[in-house]
């Protein structure tokens, strides 16, 4: 789940930052072939500490869990704890990269970060350390391995994850009923076919919705088709044939989808409370693609929100039938304070049971509809069903195990941002070639990333 | 000294001791004014233009070292910004005439209305929009404007006008943002501009309207030689301040479009508090410099058209 | 000065029979005004409505909800946590900058008027020009700066220091149109009877500006309880912030900001300026047409 203010900002530092791209790249393939036992170091000497632990978390993420200030309070009555919210508006990780500059940090460690967001940036920033001195060999062996990896960089792990999110489907069941649809649409072709038909039979204006933005929906289209669409820069290859088949794929999907959908979200810089959101939640679109929670709090004001289905998102014909997924974490400031109490806070943030059962059952003020990276819970689970269960998770858990994540990369993020007026183009029918609309957008994140070497 | 106005100390000593001290004493009551007004509008506005001519980045901590006109020079290269500018003017000119003569209507109609309470009615209804604060209004028609949800899309496609496929985006699509704003700017307007204007046709005598129709002239040509002669000043009260303000709009923008350059809510102001506050190192010198040039823009039109409103009185 | 009396009285130089026909005219005219009234109030009513729909009511397409649900304004200000602190922080900042700028401008506008001030040419002239500069724009930067020089970010009571300015200027000018149409005999009468600049002001002048007082602080009660701008660029924890930056940040879709329950929010939010206009617009409409448009 991205509510990126920070997209603009990670631009923004991308651009000043020099670029240590190829050492990256070769850094973090090496760490894809990483996943074995780690032993725990001796912690090297911390800073003293002069305050309480001051983590800083995101607006968004406290809304999104009541169960929250239960976590701060508990941890509070052992560890004096100085919980900050990240101001919304221009904040993002320019105040990190300054601070660091002066080797200083106001904040101990950051929750909210996304692994091929900001990390590559922080990293290079010389902002954050790696948890590996601090965190636990148990918890870091629970890590779910595809997440770890995603999280680790040159063997060491730089995110601690909290919260996943998978790109997949959701569906109003009343709907695709009342056309005349019997089964969950498995392929891109079936899905723009079944959109047409709940358009055509009048039982909703539009059939399908989508998030423009190039994460959530031009790249998990493209790793449906194939996941080895990355260079050795790990730049996403917008001029390779899976991409240009997703292009395509997308023109097909605003054909029958609300008019709407490519304008930007109307809060966090554009980049949430995107039209898409708007259309579900008014049952005025039946097929919904995007991150899993996003179907789960949308149809929470249908009427009838049982009528909510998920399921994985459709593929190719012979695609590999792929999506994307990515946790958002914490990470550890390299000049903050109190490391080993913050390697306790995510302990107890991250293992706290009340926070995943708000997340999967939902409660009356939110449905976060994530689910924890520990392979524990799911041993658990599978042995002792909890009462508040939901068919879903097991899906999902599904879907990661043949998700991608984007490679973690300074322009990870800021590629799709760059580019996405120019594949626009293509689907707004401005451009009649995709390829020509495609190479527009690889030579405009080239442009970008040459600026900044 | 002749005594102009008032001399509250009945056998006042004559001498310059006493003059002062009178005069402190009837600037105390200023005082309070002059504080709040010099520090948070006077020197603000010269500290900005301090900056301007510098390098200051606020996160970084070298001191700001002074750079000259460079900022200015860059900045008036800057597509962004002379873009933002042009935005601008488009929206200042979708939104005058109908910030001007709208209310005029109105006003002239409630103005002849003869039964007092419901002359009375027709005011205070007017008067609410002026009674809410603009961002608030802002807010509202931020909801009124949802394509999926809100009621203005939803009325059109109930009518039959549009269909879903082809409603308006009134805040998405980039040629209707601007209109749409400024619609919402004249909705907004109506109470207080009204106001304005019917202070100013209470004004004219009304033995003048009177003659004038015993003379046989029709409503049209009342209105023309009589009527809008004597709210000339109002109008260019009307103009200037609102044109001011309309180049300078920065809330609207920020609450209706955000930051998505691609559309035409992206103007000057926002660019400038985009690089004052969130981009980057916020380079606040070049936002300066970018500020100091919007408001001299403003100015030279302002006094142009002080000049050409001027030269008819 | 009682400019809108003679409007109020309706007077008609040509009298006629009692039952003329109502003239084509006429018609129009209401019908126009009318149709005015409905443009001003369907938004306002919509909003209200919304705020009484239940959840899934507001989400479907349609003025009238089939189920009503009342409860979305408990719920809001039981379960958004910083909803109560964010109203009371706008309440807060509101009263201080009211009451400071009403006293900043009867003092100011009182001695521009009755007292002798040398340089008084300057001030006005630098009141004025200040009207026409976009200072709240090119300013914003410095203001930000002044503030953390002053350790105020991120308080509420610190923006209440630029909020006074925001419209100081205007009820300066307001409060000093009104001064002036008091005849200059009651201030001649006051000092032959020996009265002081401050007693003069307040026994004797303050009370015949009630009017111009209250349009003051309409004024700027309206500008300082929907102040935007400068909350969001002073301001950043929730906590801190008013009621209208929280507003404008807050999604329409999600949980507890559900459309309904945000639009219980926003009548919240207006109903105090309605309120306050309502009690008071009598003396506003008086105070609008004794001076204070004019100057």
């Amino acid at each position: 789940m991205t509510r990126r203010q920070l997209v603009g900002r990670a631009l923004g530092v991308g651009l000043s930052l020099p670029v240590f791209g190829g050492l990256l790249a070769a850094c973090s393939a090496a760490a894809l072939t990483e996943a074995t036992e780690v032993e725990a170091a001796t912690p090297p000497a911390q800073a003293a500490s002069t305050r309480p632990l001051t983590p800083t978390f995101y607006q968004w993420i406290v809304d999104l869990h009541p169960s929250l200030p239960l976590v701060n309070a508990n941890f509070q009555n052992t560890t004096p704890l100085n919980f900050q919210i990240a101001p919304v508006q221009g904040f993002g990780i320019d105040r990190f990269v300054a601070e660091a500059r002066d080797k200083s940090s106001t904040w101990d460690v950051y929750v909210g970060m996304t692994p091929f967001v900001e990390m590559s940036a922080l990293i290079e920033a010389d902002v954050i350390e790696p948890w590996d001195n601090y965190i636990p060999k148990e918890i870091l062996n629970d890590i779910i391995p595809s997440i770890r990896n995603e999280c680790t960089v040159n063997g060491q792990l730089y995110s601690w994850p909290f919260l996943l999110d998978i790109i997949t489907m959701g569906w109003n069941k009343g709907q695709s009923d009342q056309a005349g649809i019997t089964d969950m649409p498995t392929t891109w072709d079936q899905l723009v076919a079944d959109g047409k038909q709940i358009m055509t039979s009048n039982t909703a204006p539009y059939g399908v919705v989508f998030d423009a933005h190039g994460w959530r929906s031009l790249a998990p289209i493209t790793h449906s088709i194939s996941t080895n669409v990355y260079t050795p820069d790990l730049f996403f290859d917008f001029n390779s044939d899976p991409a240009l088949q997703a292009l395509d794929i997308m023109k097909q999907m605003l054909a029958v989808s609300a008019p709407n959908v490519l304008n930007t979200g109307t809060t966090d810089a554009g980049v949430n409370n995107t039209p898409d959101e708007d259309a579900f939640a008014a049952q005025q679109a039946t097929y919904f693609v995007k991150y899993q929670n996003a179907p789960l709090r949308f149809a929470a004001t249908w009427p009838d929100p049982s009528q909510l289905q998920l399921g994985p998102l459709p593929k190719a014909v012979g695609g590999e039938g792929a999506t994307v997924f990515w946790t958002t974490g914490a990470c550890l400031f390299k000049y903050g304070q109190n490391k080993d109490k913050a390697a306790e806070y995510m302990k107890s943030l991250t293992y706290n049971d009340g926070i995943w059962k708000d997340s999967i059952s939902g409660t009356p003020t939110s449905h976060p509809g994530q689910i924890p990276p520990y392979q524990s819970y799911y041993d658990k689970w599978s042995v002792n069903q909890p009462t508040w269960w939901q068919s879903w998770v097991p899906l999902i858990l599904d879907q990661l195990k043949v998700a991608k994540a984007i490679p973690n990369q300074k322009f990870g993020l800021s590629q799709f941002q760059i580019g996405q007026s120019e594949w626009e183009k293509y689907l707004k029918g401005e451009e009649s070639d995709p390829k020509v609309a495609m190479r527009a957008a690889w030579d405009a994140v080239q442009a970008e990333a040459k600026k900044s070497a | 000294m002749a005594s102009t106005t008032l001399d509250f100390r009945r056998g006042a000593a004559s001498g310059r001791a006493a003059f002062l001290a009178r005069q402190g004493a009837n600037w105390v009551f200023l005082l309070p004014t002059l504080i709040f007004f010099i520090g948070w509008q006077v020197y603000p506005i010269f500290r900005v233009l301090w900056m301007s001519l510098t390098d200051y980045h606020f996160l970084r901590n070298q001191p700001a070292a002074w750079v000259g006109f460079r900022n200015y020079a860059n900045a008036l290269a800057d597509p962004i910004l002379l873009t933002g500018l042009l935005r601008a003017a488009t929206f200042t000119a979708l939104f005058l005439p109908g910030m001007i003569f709208v209310p005029m209507l109105l006003a002239i109609l409630v103005d002849r209305v003869r039964q007092p309470t419901l002359a009375a009615t027709y005011r205070l209804i007017l008067l609410i929009p002026a009674v809410i604060p603009g961002p608030l209004i802002f807010v509202l028609w931020k909801w009124l404007y949802n394509f999926n949800i809100g009621p203005i899309d939803y009325f059109l496609v109930q009518v039959g006008i549009v269909t879903p496929q082809t409603a308006p985006q009134w805040l998405g699509d980039p040629k209707l943002t601007l209109p749409a704003i400024a619609l919402m700017e004249v909705w907004w307007g109506l109470g207080y501009h009204t106001m304005f204007y019917l202070a100013g046709l209470a004004a004219i005598p009304k033995e003048l309207s009177e003659a004038a129709r015993v003379d046989g002239a029709n409503e049209w040509r009342l209105f023309w030689h009589v009527t809008l002669p004597r709210l000339r000043p109002i109008l260019l009260v009307l103009v200037v301040l609102r044109f001011g303000t309309a180049m300078a709009v920065i809330d609207e923008y920020l609450i209706l479009g955000g930051f998505n350059r691609a559309l035409p809510t992206y103007t000057w102001t926002v660019y400038m508090w985009d690089l004052a506050f969130q981009i980057g190192d916020w380079f606040q010198g070049y936002a300066a410099a970018i500020g100091w040039i919007g408001a001299a823009a403003m100015l030279v039109v302002v006094g142009g058209l002080f000049w050409v409103f001027r030269s008819r009185d | 000065m009682a400019t809108g009396e003679l409007a109020r009285l309706g007077v008609r130089s040509t009298a006629g029979p009692r039952r003329r026909p109502v003239p084509v005219g006429t018609i129009v005219r209401h019908v126009v005004l009318v149709a005015f009234m409905l443009v001003i109030l369907v938004p306002l009513a919509w909003v209200l409505l919304l705020s009484i729909k239940s959840i899934p009511d507001a989400y479907r397409p349609g003025f009238w909800p089939q189920h009503f649900d009342f409860t979305h304004y408990t719920y809001a200000l039981t379960n958004i946590p910083t909803l109560p602190r964010n109203m009371l922080n706008s309440v807060f900042v509101t009263l201080s900058t009211v009451v400071i700028t009403t006293i900043c401008a009867v003092l100011g506008g009182y001695a521009l008027v009755h007292l002798r001030l040398r340089g008084r040419a300057v001030v006005l002239g630098l009141l004025v020009a200040s009207l026409f500069f976009p200072t709240r724009v090119t300013s914003l930067i410095a203001i930000f700066e002044t503030q953390r020089a002053l350790g105020l970010i991120n308080t509420t009571a610190g923006l209440i220091l630029p909020y006074i300015t925001l419209n100081l200027a205007l009820s300066v000018f307001i409060m000093r149109g009104i001064f002036e149409q008091i005849s200059h005999e009651l201030v001649d009468a006051a000092r032959i009877d020996g009265a002081g600049p401050w007693r003069t002001l307040l026994s004797v002048l303050l009370p015949l500006t009630r009017n111009g007082i209250v349009v003051v602080i309409i004024v700027n009660f309206v500008s300082a309880w929907g102040e935007y701008l400068l909350g969001v660029t002073l301001t950043n924890d929730q906590e801190v912030r008013t009621l209208p930056v929280v507003l404008a940040g807050a999604f329409g879709g999600m949980g507890q900001w559900a459309w309904p329950r945000i639009a219980a929010v926003y009548v919240i939010a207006i109903a105090p300026g309605l309120a306050a206009f309502a009690l008071s617009q009598r003396w506003y409409m008086q105070g609008l047409q004794e001076g204070a448009l004019k100057y």
